[in-house]
């Protein structure tokens, strides 16, 4: 069977943007990229979302709160790491607040910040080389901080 | 008994100077520079902290006390006689003799206990309290709100921001010249060429390196068309906070236009990286003339459709209104304090703008829909400005200028420019061509106090709405 998703629910984090990221997905909401046709939306509540997406370098005062968010979500689940800060290779990686992104990301979308055309086209990708119930998916534990 | 300090910077308000900035160094001293609103000239105050302490000035200027705070959590000084000496930036997470900038690249370790701090919260028979973040039901930036309530009418609000601080100043502490503005541009993305213009004209300045007009031209353009995306995106947003939503994505479209067109012409939709020192990214001419004439033809029957709707009018007047009173004491900044009948625009006292800027746009209200209002013209003003300069730039050869700072490029310097929310400041001192201290000081940073007593008395319901309204940035604000 070929593996593919239909659908991700996605529940957003700032851990340390400069907004540039949170502008970009917003557009990806508006109708020019119009991201519910595919199954992908923002969700108000990690209770609602299969994923978690995380934009910023990670400050400390955004860990805790960013773990919280992790775990209320249910498995399975999926972390994505969305533009350079949160993949750990922006230019607040060395500040002395930074946790160095977020790790163990199932997915990365690079940019500064990422474009929505390509950061549209790289769920859509990674939504159809994908399948829930295989390992990747099972529970990954509590977001570990650096 | 007053000290001479406190008595100088006194002054300085009284004579209705607006505040640059107070920075501090990790050598103890204390810097207030302070702009002349008639002729555009810097005052500056200065202070020796004695023993790791200073007098507040924050009692008597309510406007300077987060930056007393934001220095207390920082260096460690001590602000005597502060009102309100709660951290800001600082977390009970952060080791008790941990001052980051007392000394920049030191790791840190944190203490394994929650980030939140104690709220300021009103006690009574019938007050709820709500807590609101640090994360959101939306695509918005990270910070905590604890509302005090009674039925759903707000009657105080804490805000506790700075989940994004970055340390970014630590971080700029020891770079070369040349490292600088990739770091500086991605601060704030809705403000990121008015940052790179600011440390632009600051090594400019130091190494007495005189624009030329074209790059004057260049430079307004970038700066006008950030504006323009800015206050889309916040007109956008507006009709969000009351459901408007053919208001909502059709300004959204502009928006996505306007960022299409920016990335085509200037190679960023946000234009990050196109202000150096001695350069700015160009565009043709008549591609630019192009594409705003084709953002013209929606612009004009959206701001038709959002100013006759009665509903959405109705939504916006008297909804989070500020006085006059509390915008001067609070030194309020950008469309927040022009929306009130503030008259200033730091625009109007930079003499490369003087040829193409008519003077700040104002309202009275002082309510969601006076901020409204203030960006609808301010759009208007700054499209004519970009046309202006292009067709100035369309009738004369481009020439590069040729500019490479000295690398042993000493000497400090407070630059200034008007960001899409208002005066934005660096204060930058560089020894040997690297940055000995870079102290950044936004306009939100002044108005997130203003936000809080606007909303107070409106309905909890009513906050985004005001929120949007403000339209303050979390990341120039955190650094």
């Amino acid at each position: 069977m070929a593996k593919s998703i239909k659908t991700l629910q996605i529940r957003h984090v700032d851990a340390g943007s400069c907004n540039g990221c949170e502008q970009e997905l917003t557009a990806l909401t508006s109708r020019d990229y119009d991201m519910q046709r595919y199954g992908l939306d923002i969700v108000a509540s990690p209770r609602h979302a299969d994923a978690l997406l995380v934009t910023g370098p990670v400050t400390d005062t955004m860990a805790l709160p960013l773990e919280k968010v992790w775990g209320a979500i249910a498995a399975p689940k999926v972390r994505i790491a969305f533009g350079d800060c949160a993949i750990g290779c922006g230019v607040f990686q060395q500040s002395y607040t930074s946790h160095g992104g977020l790790i163990d990301s199932d997915l990365e979308i690079p940019g500064c910040p990422p474009e929505p055309g390509p950061a549209l086209a790289a769920l859509r990708d990674w939504m159809g080389s994908h399948s829930r119930g295989k390992s990747a998916y099972l529970e990954l534990g509590p977001v570990e901080i650096n | 008994m007053a000290s001479s300090w406190q008595k100088q910077n006194q002054e300085l308000k009284d004579a209705r100077y607006e505040l640059l900035a107070m920075t501090a160094d990790r050598r103890g001293n204390l810097t207030t520079s302070w702009l002349d609103p008639a002729g555009g000239n810097h005052v500056f105050s200065n202070l020796k902290v004695s023993d790791g302490r200073f007098p507040s000035l924050a009692a008597a200027l309510p406007e300077i006390a987060w930056d007393e705070r934001e220095i207390h959590d920082l260096f460690g000084w001590i602000p005597m006689g502060h009102p309100d000496l709660r951290p800001l930036i600082r977390t009970p997470r952060w080791r008790q003799d941990f001052f980051p900038m007392m000394s920049p690249g030191q790791a840190a370790t944190w203490l394994d206990v929650e980030p939140d701090l104690p709220a300021r919260k009103v006690e009574g028979e019938g007050v709820t309290i709500m807590k609101v973040g640090p994360t959101h039901a939306g695509i918005i930036e990270s910070g905590h709100f604890v509302f005090s309530l009674i039925g759903e009418n707000i009657l105080h609000l804490d805000a506790h921001l700075f989940q994004n601080h970055r340390g970014a100043e630590a971080l700029l502490e020891e770079k070369p010249l040349q490292q600088v503005a990739p770091l500086v541009t991605r601060v704030c993305a809705a403000d990121t060429v008015s940052n790179q213009a600011n440390w632009a004209l600051a090594v400019e300045q130091l190494a007495g390196f005189k624009q030329s007009p074209q790059l004057v031209h260049q430079r307004i353009i970038l700066l006008e068309a950030e504006r323009v995306l800015s206050h889309l995106n916040d007109l956008a947003q507006i009709p969000a906070g009351v459901g408007f939503q053919v208001a909502h994505q059709r300004a959204l479209a502009m928006k996505e236009l306007w960022q299409s067109s920016l990335k085509t012409l200037f190679g960023h939709r946000f234009l990050f990286d196109t202000v150096r020192p001695g350069w700015a990214s160009s565009a043709p001419s008549d591609a630019l003339l192009a594409d705003l004439s084709e953002l013209r033809s929606l612009w004009i029957p959206w701001r038709q459709l959002v100013s006759g709707h009665h509903g959405f009018i109705d939504r916006m007047q008297g909804v989070g209104a500020t006085s006059l009173n509390q915008v001067m004491r609070l030194g309020a900044q950008g469309v927040a304090a022009r929306a009130a009948g503030k008259e200033f625009d730091a625009r109007q006292l930079l003499p490369w703008y003087s040829e193409l800027f008519r003077g700040p746009l104002i309202q009275s209200s002082g309510d969601v829909q006076g901020r409204f209002r203030v960006r609808l013209d301010e759009l208007e003003a700054s499209l004519q400005m970009i046309e202006q300069a292009a067709l100035e730039l369309s009738r004369t050869n481009l020439q590069e200028q040729r500019f490479i700072p000295p690398v042993t490029l000493s000497g400090r310097v407070v630059t200034f420019t008007e960001s899409p929310h208002g005066m934005n400041v660096h204060d930058v001192a560089l020894e040997d061509g690297r940055v000995v201290r870079y102290h950044m000081r936004s306009a939100t940073y002044r108005n997130w106090p203003l936000l809080a007593q606007a909303v107070a008395g409106n309905t909890v319901a009513d906050f985004p709405l005001i929120n949007k309204s403000f339209e303050l940035c979390y990341s120039c604000t955190d650094r």
